[in-house]
């Protein structure tokens, strides 16, 4: 019988220097290093501010995030369903002002109709091509956006859309109520509608599941397609609400309504923290990432800074929570 | 005997790796706990103990995935620090697991130098070719160095992997559950390979469930229990492997229970007939009753899992007639599937079954959200306790709930995956691929159990398991394929395990019994 082979040291041996470690410690430190140094300055910048504790200024920060929370919010599902984000968030946006006021000249309630089907037919038909047939999600958006645009641009003549005159039907859609605007009602009962549905219901488990693992949902027997083509739905008739809002507000429609909806929907979505990769995140945080976005903006804003420092500095918020997002899984795994 | 001997290294030459008083602690479980090993210059070291005794946190320790609360790593006499992985490979450890790190679209030699830039094809082309008919050699593998990767068996990728490895000239090779996805022949070329390796000097830890495999390969086994390290002993001295199970849980199993075919009950069952998914499943044909347990066996590529999937809505290209209780499913959709009362577990746990980064109760009712839904919404207080019920049915410890799956060990996972399929009213067939791979012994015969217990209640059983054993003792009826055709389908008491693993090879002797 042979010897065992250099013998385990089970017996105490000499010890090795314990190596506490000191990588997850600074992995924690950079986290709640970076979270409080984020939080201090937006605190910090608020109360310095001259004019930003005011109800004026609330009001209008509110008035800003009525529309981009609702495009952020529909943006949101699509990140929770998996599948990244619309870049057709705006052209619908855009379209769906258009022809909101169009129509107006037919009654109000048509018009609403008619602007809130186009919504949910155009995510249909991107729902069902990334869902239904798996064509990857940007170019579809991307082809979805400009023949949207091409659409309109055609039947539009180029023309801007203007309301008909006289006509008052709409008023109310950019009206006050107790001195916020309509839209901001509109938007968080949008919100805790919606936040309460994906709770509770059979379409938001399944939905978080398909943006976790699509072939673990498709083993599981859960039908994929559908779920996916039901957060393009709903994703593309938030979309076109937030168009209508806005055409009705501006009293005029045309494709430059779009703006730079498309990208602050991606950024408010992803500074509320949703995961990117899918399966996780809820329609607050869309809308809590819309007004850390607004109320950024708004200090900037007010203290004087160019509109090129405005958007670079969205960008490093961006770019902060990415990293922040990444530390915090670390944080987690180790 | 002597053989070992003389591999025996120098007493005063330090050993080629010592992990001394390493421990690990996630949130509340000691994942390794004070655990230390020696591995000698030449020496094949197994790896083994239950799932959760902290095999796994200890092989990602060795390749710098994880970084110990305490202890020390030592490379022949020089302790050393793994920092990330690749401080681990500069130091010559490489690791083999079942995820094959190959590129499938690039060629055999740009795989095996891949990241080894000193080396690259583009800068070295002759050079290249020569050294890569010089590993290939060395792993006696008779591929032509510019194929794809893609064309190769699971067997021949990993001993790719290996060369590369060498390649790299890595000193301690770790073979992680190597042999789960392997045929027996494979598994007897890539042991072959790493016998030769080791005669070169370096040394291999191999982490395994198969414990035959573990005794007929290993010099030494060292035996993990809840993280510690409780038994270090040489395979000769164990001898045999009902010493190593008891080493691996501190008791004696029972034998496992053999299932009674006699129990057969009514209940229509399934009928398959003429079932075609190209071009793996020529052509397969069976019944299976209510009650009835019918194991499925073959070789890689036998055509077994395409079958199950087939059956579970999963291959789109499927044809031919399935009925279930008498009424027709369609294939090539898994709704439809689930909605006639098929349950299938995938053997790919991670990618196809388990939602990893959710929670136990959201993977016990991802497939009953119907059930527990009315009108579209979810019924709260049901969902919960039948999340409840079902953590107590598959012995998953309750406190852990609401835990994301992700860090469970295997055989936890199973349980949390077979338990979506079991003990639901409307499942009339189950459909499970490798219901055991990656899972340990006590592990296994505990899903043995839950399955069995389906079948008693009535359910129609199909599995597909490379591993005779557990073909043994679960099946009332063995199917063989070989070539995605059956060749033989016989009730268990017809069969043994020589006229089966005969049936799966198509080898002489069966013929020579067939006639």
């Amino acid at each position: 019988m042979s010897t065992d082979v250099a013998t385990a040291s089970s017996g105490p041996g000499p010890l090795g220097t314990p190596t506490r470690n000191t990588r997850e410690t600074a992995i924690l430190a950079a986290f709640y290093g970076a979270i409080a140094l984020f939080a201090a300055l937006i605190i910090f910048g608020a109360i310095d501010t001259d004019g930003f504790l005011t109800m004026t200024n609330v009001r209008a920060i509110l008035s800003s995030v009525a529309f981009v929370g609702m495009v952020a919010v529909g943006t949101a599902l699509i990140m929770i369903s998996g599948n990244l984000f619309s870049l057709a968030v705006g052209s619908t946006a855009a379209a769906a002002a258009m022809i909101f006021l169009a129509l107006l000249p037919h009654g109000i309630v048509l018009a609403f109709a008619v602007t809130l089907l186009m919504g949910i037919v155009v995510g249909a038909v991107q729902g069902f091509l990334v869902g239904g047939i798996g064509a990857n999600t940007i170019i579809v958006t991307i082809g979805a956006a400009s023949l949207i645009q091409g659409v309109a641009l055609w039947a539009s003549k180029g023309a801007t859309i203007l309301p008909p005159k006289g006509d008052t039907s709409f008023d109310w859609l950019s009206g006050h109520i107790f001195t916020f605007a309509v839209p901001i009602y509109i938007l968080f009962a949008t919100v805790v509608v919606l936040d309460q549905f994906l709770r509770r219901s059979r379409f938001g488990r399944q939905l978080k599941l398909v943006g976790e693992s699509i072939e673990a949902a498709r083993a599981a027997g859960i039908r994929t397609a559908w779920v996916v083509i039901g957060a393009f739905c709903i994703a593309s008739f938030l979309f076109a609400f937030a168009g209508l809002e806005l055409g009705a507000f501006n009293e005029s429609g045309s494709l430059l309504i779009e703006g730079t909806q498309t990208y602050d929907a991606i950024a408010a979505a992803v500074v509320g923290g949703i995961a990117i990769t899918g399966g996780r995140g809820s329609v607050w945080q869309a809308l809590g990432g819309a007004i850390l976005i607004a109320m950024i903006s708004d200090i900037l804003l007010l203290r004087g800074y160019s509109e090129g420092i405005q958007i670079l500095v969205k960008g490093v918020v961006v770019f902060a929570v990415v990293v922040l997002a990444r530390l915090n899984r670390m944080r987690a795994e180790s | 005997m002597t053989e070992k001997e003389i591999k025996k290294p120098e007493t005063d030459a330090p050993p080629m790796l010592s992990v001394r008083h390493v421990s690990k602690t996630y949130g509340a479980v000691r994942a390794l706990d004070d655990a230390s090993l020696e591995l000698g210059a030449g020496e094949i070291l197994g790896l083994c103990g239950h799932n959760g005794a902290g095999k796994s946190t200890l092989v990602k320790v060795l390749t710098g995935q994880v970084h110990p609360d305490a202890g020390e790593i030592v490379m022949l006499g020089e302790s050393v620090e793994f920092r990330n992985p690749l401080d681990s490979q500069a130091k010559g450890l490489a690791i083999v697991d079942q995820e094959l790190a190959l590129a499938p679209d690039l060629s055999v030699e740009e795989n095996l130098f891949l990241g080894n830039f000193d080396l690259s094809p583009l800068r070295r082309p002759a050079a290249v070719r020569r050294r890569a008919r010089d590993l290939l050699r060395r792993i006696g593998l008779d591929v032509d160095p510019r194929s794809p990767v893609a064309g190769l068996s699971i067997g021949e990728r990993q001993l790719i992997e290996i060369a590369r490895l060498v390649g790299r000239d890595a000193r301690v090779l770790i073979l992680d559950e190597p042999t789960a996805t392997l045929s027996e022949n494979e598994i007897e070329r890539v042991f072959a390979v790493v016998r030769e390796l080791v005669r070169e000097g370096r040394s291999t830890i191999f982490v395994s469930h198969r414990l035959d495999e573990v005794l007929d390969l290993c010099d030494r086994v060292t035996v993990l229990r809840d993280g510690r390290v409780v038994s270090s002993r040489s395979t000769a001295d164990i001898g045999h492997r009902q010493e190593l199970i008891r080493m691996m849980i501190g008791k004696e199993l029972p034998p496992p229970e053999r299932s009674d075919a006699a129990r057969v009950t009514a209940g229509a069952g399934a009928e398959i007939s003429g079932l075609r998914v190209p071009p793996a499943v020529l052509d397969f044909s069976q019944d299976i009753k209510g009650g009835q347990i019918v194991g499925l066996t073959g070789q890689i590529g036998s055509g077994t899992s395409q079958v199950l999937r087939a059956l579970a809505g999963l291959e789109p290209d499927a044809r031919g007639e399935f009925t279930l209780d008498g009424r027709q499913v369609r294939l090539g959709s898994p709704a439809a599937a689930l909605r006639a009362g098929v349950a299938f577990a995938s053997n790919d746990r991670k990618g196809e079954g388990l939602f990893l980064e959710k929670t136990v109760e959201e993977n016990l009712v991802a497939t009953r959200l119907h059930a527990l839904s009315r009108a579209g919404f979810i019924r709260g207080r049901e969902l919960k306790a039948t999340a409840r019920r079902l953590v107590e049915f598959v012995k998953v410890d309750s406190a852990r709930i609401d835990d994301t799956v992700e860090h469970f060990s295997g055989g936890n996972q199973q349980k949390v995956f077979l338990g979506r399929a079991l003990d639901r009213p409307d499942v009339k067939l189950l459909l499970l691929d490798e219901p055991t791979r990656g899972v340990d012994v006590a592990g296994r015969a505990e899903i043995h159990v839950l399955i069995r217990q389906a079948a008693l209640a009535g359910v129609a059983v199909l599995f597909a398991s490379t591993e005779l054993d557990e073909i043994l003792d679960l099946s009332d009826h063995v199917v063989t394929m070989f070539g995605g055709q059956i060749v033989a389908s016989l009730a268990r008491e017809d069969t043994n395990a020589e006229l089966i693993s005969a049936d799966m090879t198509m080898s002489h002797e069966r013929k020579e019994v067939a006639s």
